[in-house]
């Protein structure tokens, strides 16, 4: 048998930092949480009233921190006015650039339609922003056909968006782990999973476990769907049906780090799912455990997709360090994404108890 | 995509009565119809001495770890239990259908009609997304710059009139660089008279590059299935510099 040592090449670094896996793991958090909005607020349904505000507040708290992450991962952002100065429709990104507002801003529009009454009930407070809840409340109408119309829009950019992140990733026939069909549907049920976890967590921040039932059987529902696509997912690799997949695999499975982590991975979304069906009250575990899952996927595929060589044998060992390229940036949009739930929650009642 | 148009054809012509011996492949070029510029890798003549890659870094002043082009190199061991040296120049391919161009999202990069393919520094934002496309490795950000960064063919160079920097300078001429859709061009007559001897990188990437090689060892076009001996040796990227 032949055997080769590399003695000199060299590993490129990964130029898809964790900003990236913080913008693909936020916005995909987003769109999810958003649909989860609509029952209560568009549909009116009563029994999901509750759930459906505090989904909104996920979707509004992840929707604005992750345009920041990604501008963050541009190495120019200074330029990002060339994406509509230039764009390149062939391009899924460029496509992106547009999808982005479309969603960021129907959102925006969707989520203060829904609150101008609850506005206008803060003005009638007498307080020191009484004069600018009265303002913003523009009249305090629930118009229903205006907050259909932006919940449309917004359900478009959604759509697009959860389209376009998977897409985006999918093409690159160069990376072996991301040239799969199944890498959007992965992202999008691990989209759903880590939507529901935000709304959980938003949930358990305000006391309330009545939603827990229902959100935790979406959340089972949404990890049994990632199961069945990872199972696909291995069967391809496996039979060698899915040649970039197999190439994936064996890579993987010789790493020590990737191996431990996709192991490690596997038996927390397991963990996961058991707890959401035999714990159906459960908040804050899980919570943190759906939201953990969308998360470590997201860095699995991006940043253990980097990894593995495409020429030579060299792998590029990713430490993370922790400057704004690494733990800090990852901190630093967790942090924006709670100065956001902070604000939000201090300048509007989301939960109808504290209204009353 | 519209290619922008090359400024750099005129000081080309123009500076052809004072061409030197060393930049002869690109001077026959210079006839009515349009180069389309190629390199051909003779690994036969490689002595894997790296000047080519201190030429391209000193020409290009690219950042400390960070490299236009290398010359990759591997022990091989065979079953017999003879070890001998095998080497790979990796540079950009100019690919004829290159992924990097079509996933650019503001069109900065773009591939010439002289078949180069470019990164127009200021459109660029630095997103990496050809970074993530090209099968070769062959692009990386360029950390001073902010901007995507590969080999350009020495565009700078051959515009007025000169050879590629790592061509200029190879010890071993195992660099040949012209004109493809010139009969007579050094590189052309070499590419017929080696035939099927001829090989690229990663073939089954359909890409079509721009850059050929003799002697190439198939199991090195692509990733290599072998260890590799970087951990024990200094990196920049662990060590620091
Ligand atoms: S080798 Fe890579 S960077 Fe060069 S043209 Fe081909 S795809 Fe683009
Ligand atoms: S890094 Fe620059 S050249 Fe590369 S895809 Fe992005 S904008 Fe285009």
């Amino acid at each position: 048998m032949t055997t080769t040592v590399e003695v000199l090449g060299f590993a490129r670094g990964p130029d898809w930092l964790p900003w990236a896996v913080q913008y693909f793991f936020l916005i995909g958090v987003s769109c999810a949480a958003f649909f989860l909005s609509l029952p209560g607020l568009v549909w009116r349904l009563p029994s999901w009233r509750t759930l459906s505000r505090l989904a909104l507040l996920a979707a509004l708290i992840s929707g604005l921190t992750a345009p920041v992450a990604l501008m963050a991962d541009l190495h120019q952002p200074g330029r990002f006015i060339n994406f509509y100065l230039h764009p390149n429709f062939g391009s899924w990104m460029a496509w992106g650039s547009f999808f982005i507002p479309l969603y960021v801003g129907s959102l925006l529009l969707y989520a203060w339609l829904c609150l101008r009454p609850t506005l206008l009930r803060l003005a009638q407070r007498a307080g020191r922003l009484a004069v600018v809840y009265q303002r913003v409340s523009y009249g305090g109408h629930d118009n229903r056909q205006a907050i259909g119309l932006a919940a449309l829009a917004a359900s478009l950019g959604a759509m697009l968006l959860l389209l376009y992140t998977g897409m985006e990733t999918m093409v690159v026939s160069a990376r072996v782990l991301w040239n799969s069909p199944l890498v959007p549907l992965l992202f999008l049920s691990t989209a759903c999973v880590g939507g529901l976890g935000m709304t959980l967590l938003v949930a358990a921040l305000a006391g309330r476990r009545d939603v827990a039932p229902a959100l935790n059987r979406g959340l089972a529902l949404a990890l049994a769907a990632t199961f069945i696509l990872l199972a696909a997912w291995f069967a391809g690799a496996l039979s060698g049906q899915a040649s970039a997949a197999a190439k994936a695999l064996t890579a993987l499975a010789l790493s020590r780090v990737w191996a431990t982590t996709g192991v490690w991975f596997l038996g927390t979304a397991a963990f996961t799912l058991w707890l959401a069906v035999r714990s159906p009250q459960s908040l804050w575990s899980t919570a943190l455990l759906a939201l953990h899952g969308a998360w470590l996927l997201r860095w699995i595929v991006f940043i253990g997709g980097q990894s593995i060589p495409r020429m030579g044998s060299t792998w590029f060992d990713y430490s993370l360090g922790i400057g704004p390229d690494g733990l800090l940036g990852i901190a630093g949009s967790l942090g924006l994404a709670l100065f956001l739930y902070v604000v939000l929650t201090g300048l509007i009642p989301w939960d109808e108890r504290a209204e009353a | 995509m519209t290619c922008p148009p090359d400024p750099g054809r005129r000081a080309f012509l123009s500076a052809i009565p004072v061409l030197t011996a060393g930049i002869a492949a690109p001077a026959r070029a210079a006839d009515t119809r349009s180069p389309h510029w190629g390199m051909l890798v003779d690994t036969r003549r490689c002595i894997a001495c790296q000047a080519c890659t201190m030429a391209c870094a000193m020409e290009n002043a690219t950042p400390e770890g960070a490299f236009r082009t290398v010359v990759a190199t591997y022990a091989v061991t065979t079953a017999e239990g003879a070890t001998g040296l095998s080497i790979v120049p990796r540079l950009c391919n100019h690919c004829e259908k290159p992924p990097c161009v079509e996933v650019c999202p503001v069109g900065a990069t773009f591939k010439r009609e002289d078949g180069a393919v470019l990164v127009d520094g200021d459109r660029c934002v630095g997103c990496a997304y050809c970074v993530q496309a090209c099968p070769y490795d062959a692009r990386f950000v360029n950390h001073e710059t902010g901007k995507a960064d590969k080999c350009t063919f020495c565009s700078h160079r051959v515009e007025a009139g000169l050879l590629p920097a790592c061509v200029e300078t190879c010890v071993g001429g195992a660099r040949i660089f012209g004109d493809l859709h010139n009969p007579e061009s050094e590189i052309s007559k070499r590419l017929k008279e080696a035939g099927n001897a001829v090989s690229v990188l990663k073939p089954e990437a359909n890409t079509r590059p721009n850059v050929f090689y003799i002697g190439l060892d198939a199991a090195l076009a692509g990733r290599v299935d072998g260890v590799s001996a970087a951990d024990m040796m200094w990196r920049p990227d662990h060590q620091g510099g």
